[in-house]
Formats: C-alpha cells, structure tokens, sequence
C-alpha cells in the first residue's frame, strides 16, 4: 500500500453559528494529487487550514489529523517546514521587488543567503519568471503574482505542497501553465493537496478528488470513476421552452433524467442515440448535446436535481 | 507512518530574526521616505522652541532649561508614536487588507514569533527614533554626550511598550478608523500629561494617580534620568514599571491577537 501523507480522521470545525467542516475523513498518499472540490462556503480552506494550524479543529470533535506522522496541533512547525503553502491570496510584499519578496521568505526557512539565491533561480526559471526577477509587485499581471506565490512555497523544496484555488481568475494560457508545473512537481515526488471550484482543473491534475458540500463530504474517488459511477454518459442541454414542451408531451423513455434550471433544461441519458433523434427532431437548433462532466456530477450530488419521476 | 528523522526547523531565535528581518526589510526599502522624517521633527520641535516658544519660558523645569525639558521628552515620544502607529495601523494594514500574516503563517513560524517579532520590531524601530532625536539634540549642543548615549535603548525600551498596548488595542479594533479613538483618547493626552511639555508636579492632586499609570510617563522620567546622568532610587521603579508593563499587557495582546490569526 502507498505510503499516506495525510490521514484526516472524523474531522469537524465549527465556527459561531455554522459548521464550516462537518465530520470530514480522508487520506492523502504519497506523490499524488489530491483535490478538494466545492462551492464557495464549502468548508475546502478550513479543511486545508487545519493541516498546518492556521485554523484548530473542533475540541469535541473526537477526530485526528496526521500530516508526515505529526498532529498540526502539537508539531505545526515541523509540518510548515516540510510543506508549501498557496494561500487564496496573493499577499506579496507590493513594496519589495521579486526577488526580494523571495529572499525574505527564505530567512523563515533558514536558507543560507547564497543557497537562496540559487534556489530563488531555478524556482523562477521554473516558473517561467527569469525576466521579471527585478520587477515590482506592482508591474506583474495575476498569473506572474500566483506564480510567484507559487515559487515562494517552493523554496524549501517542500514535500507537501497545499494551494488554495490555485488558478482562479487567471487566463487559460496561465492556469495550463501552472497545471502543467504541478504535474512535473508530481512527478518529482511532491503530494499536492488543493482546493478549487473548477470542475476541469480537478479532472485535469488531481488523482483523488473529494467534493464537498456545506462541510460534508459528498462524494470521493478518481474523476473518471466519478462520472463513470455517478451520471449519464451524455446531456442535451436544451435553451427553448417550446421545445421542452413537445419533449414532455411525449413520455420520457427510462434511464433519461431531467434537470431544469431557470433558463436551461438537461436531459442527461446513457444513450447517445435517443438524444440525437430527440434533437433531431427540435427546429431551430437551440439546443447542445454533449459528454456529460464532473461538473454535472457536483450539481447532482449537491441538489437541484429531478430524476424523471418528478 | 513513521519519520526516519526528526525535523530541524530553524530555532525559535532563527524564527524571531526572521520576521524582525520582514519588517526591516520592507522599511528600509524606501529609506529616504521612511529615515529622514526621524531626524526632522526634532529639528522642527527644536526651532519653534528654540526661536519663538522659548523666549517666553524663562523658569527652569525640573532644574532643566526649557530646551532640554523638552528635548529629553521628545527622545521617548518619538518612540511611542513610532510604536503606536507601527503596531496599529501597520498591524491592522498587514492583518486585514494586505494579508501579508496569512502567508508568513504559512512558513515554519508560530503566531506567537510572528507576534513577538513585530514587538521587537517596534522596539527596534524606537531605538531608531530616539536615536534620530538624540542625534539632533547632541548636534544642537542641548544634551551632552556620553550618558545620553543610553537613551535610545530607553527609546527601545518605550517602543516595546507601545507596541504591546497598540498590538492590544488592535486585538479588538472591527474597523481602522476605531483607531481615531486610541490615538485621540490615550496618546495625545499621554503626549501633554506625562511629564514631556510640563512637570506634572504641579497638576492637581486628582491627576496624580493617572500621571502614574501612563506608561509614557515613566519613560519619560528614565529618559531625562539617562541623559543628565542622575539616578534615584525611583528609577529603578520606573524602569521595573516599564519591564511588568511590556510582559503583561504583552501578554493579553498575544492571547487575544492569536484569535484573528488562528480561526
């Protein structure tokens, strides 16, 4: 069996009146990449937050939470010194430029001044950041900013690396950039731990993913077992409410399920065929068929979903 | 799961150095803005004093004349304004708007060396202050050398002070203009009350015992102490004052202060 990184037991945090994390379990293994998935409120950055301390878990609580062998709670140190952290913000120093915002994190790793400067060029080499090793804060676009964030959770050549929706907001050449970087990061034998609410950046870097809904884990597995186990293999969108209506004075075959929103009815079915012809048989063509993906597993799994009995 | 070998992170010194290093970097980044302003207060002070003030206070304070009265104060408040601004807006800017915190929380340091650096900071930072004074006092021939050569260590001493009263105050402040409030409500009346533009012996009895309790007050008294070389007894209370004073209300400030930074 891989060797764990993480091993979160039976975790709960409770803030004044809501329950941010709610009995969450999972565990971590070595040199892969593991991905929190959920809304906004979900209880992701609480639940990365306990790893290294920055949050403490419920007292009551009963549960336990083991990262390189050591309880955040008692060892917090030891974890930060072997772990990068992402946080959701950018939090640089806008008054230092580049290079300096990294010298200073390297004095709370101890790195000796030469080392850190050889280690603050390769890491932005890396990063793709040579250039920029003089500019202010000030003059980066968003993507250099989160790389160099990037870059400064890497100096102490962590072993554990946790980032905190690492690409949103950023353009696609920027987030295939950094997903790109982690898989190499990965390679290289580090464990990634992160949060995000893009359902395409899970299905694209992580090996594990948790979705998470108000605190509670909803499901867990590998993207692909996601969507093999928990939905239809194909959706027709349809954006016209006259045809809904033709579709629902027919009978629905079986196996087809509805889900309506505001302005957008999916018919979700294993069989490709029966949604062409049903598609097919729509004037005007307002309507989208194609695969179904993690993100119609999450709105599933979260509600706001009609099976075809409704 | 266990570890081949323990851990070595940097030691709590190493750790303590590190955050002081931040702070220092980030200031001394534009030493220009942030360096001359020390040495031209005291300069300003001096001449509206020295030239126009001056002239009507002819009576000695405390046996001093009027300039080194005044002087000897401005060597401590320098370092409480210094503090003060150091530990609440600075700490409130880092703590809410930048989140510069969130990020050094996430390199191997505790909340509690992440606070106690930026106490140690602010100590350094009214050192720095006093010094800039004494510097102006010495080139202006209003105190002599070599005794005063210890006041910017009671600089350092006043800076420690201030910031763990502002770190405390910080501790509950929602919104940055609650600070209005701090600096308009305790230390400006600390500025008049405590010995630094007047002796306070000569307020009425009932101010007496809240002349006491300022803590400006007896950095004040140690100040002129050092720079005039006369030392009594009551000193060595002031300083002992000042010592109970930082490790208590320091304390309180980082019990209360880590409840913002941890959730």
């Amino acid at each position: 069996m891989a060797e764990k990184v993480i091993t979160v037991r039976n975790i709960s945090k409770s803030f004044k009146q809501t329950k941010a994390v709610s009995e969450l379990s999972f565990e971590v293994e070595k040199m892969t990449c593991f991905g929190f998935l959920g809304p906004n409120g979900a209880g992701k950055t609480t639940m990365m937050k306990m790893l290294y301390n920055k949050c403490t878990r419920d007292k009551n609580c009963g549960g336990e939470i083991n990262v390189f062998g050591y309880d955040p709670s008692r060892n917090e140190l030891e974890i930060k010194y072997l772990s990068g952290v992402v946080p959701q913000d950018n939090n640089l120093d806008d008054e230092l430029n580049v290079i300096q915002n990294l010298m200073i994190y390297s004095k709370f790793y101890n790195i000796p001044s030469k080392a850190a400067r050889e280690r603050i060029g390769t890491l932005l080499e890396f990063l793709e950041l040579s250039e920029k090793t003089k500019s202010k804060i000030t003059e980066l676009s968003g993507g250099m900013k989160r790389r160099l964030v990037i870059a400064r959770a890497l100096l102490n050549n962590p072993k554990l690396l946790i980032l905190d929706e690492p690409t949103t907001g950023l353009d696609p050449q920027v987030r295939h950039l950094i997903w790109d970087k982690l898989r190499q990061l990965k390679k290289q034998g580090t464990t990634i731990l992160l949060t995000t609410h893009y359902m395409e950046e899970a299905f694209a870097i992580c090996d594990t993913v948790l979705i998470m809904h108000k605190g509670r884990k909803v499901m867990e597995g590998q993207p692909h077992d996601l969507l093999e186990k928990h939905i239809e293999k194909y959706v027709l969108e349809l954006h016209d409410d006259a045809a809904l209506q033709r579709i629902f004075d027919n009978a629905l075959p079986e196996h087809t399920r509805i889900d309506r929103s505001e302005e957008i009815t999916r018919l979700f079915s294993n069989n490709v065929d029966y949604l062409r012809t049903l598609a097919g048989s729509l004037e005007g063509g307002h309507y989208y068929l194609r695969q179904a993906n993690l993100e119609d597993v999450f709105l599933k799994a979260t509600g706001r979903a009609l099976d075809d009995k409704q | 799961m266990t570890n081949s070998k323990p851990v070595t992170h940097p030691s709590l010194w190493q750790r303590l150095f590190s955050v002081w290093y931040r702070h220092m970097r980030v200031y001394t980044k534009n030493i220009f803005s942030n360096g001359l302003p020390p040495f031209l207060e005291p300069l300003i002070f001096l001449a509206g004093v020295g030239l126009g003030l001056g002239k009507y206070i002819t009576q000695s304070m405390e046996g001093l004349s009027y300039l080194e009265f005044l002087g000897t104060g401005l060597l401590v408040t320098s370092a409480m304004f210094t503090a003060a601004f150091e530990c609440s807006f600075g700490t409130f800017i880092r703590l809410e708007f930048e989140k510069v915190y969130d990020g050094m929380l996430a390199a191997p340091i505790t909340v509690n060396n992440l606070i106690i650096g930026e106490i140690i900071w602010a100590g350094t930072k009214g050192l720095f202050f006093s010094f800039a004074v004494l510097c102006i006092l010495t080139a202006f021939r209003v105190i002599a050398l070599p005794y005063s050569l210890l006041a910017p260590l009671v600089g350092f001493l006043t800076g420690l002070m201030f910031a763990t009263l502002s770190l405390w105050i910080t501790s509950f402040v929602k919104t940055i203009n609650h600070f209005n409030f701090y600096f308009t409500g305790l230390i400006s009346p600390m500025f008049f009350f405590s010995g630094v533009v007047f002796p306070t012996s000569n307020l009425p009895g009932y101010i007496q015992p809240i002349v006491e309790i300022m803590p400006l007050t007896h950095a004040v008294r140690l100040a002129r102490a050092v720079c005039t070389n006369s030392y009594k007894f009551s000193i060595l209370l002031d300083l002992l004052y000042m010592i109970v004073f930082i490790l208590v209300v320091g304390f309180f400030a980082i019990r209360r202060l880590r409840r913002r930074l941890v959730n």
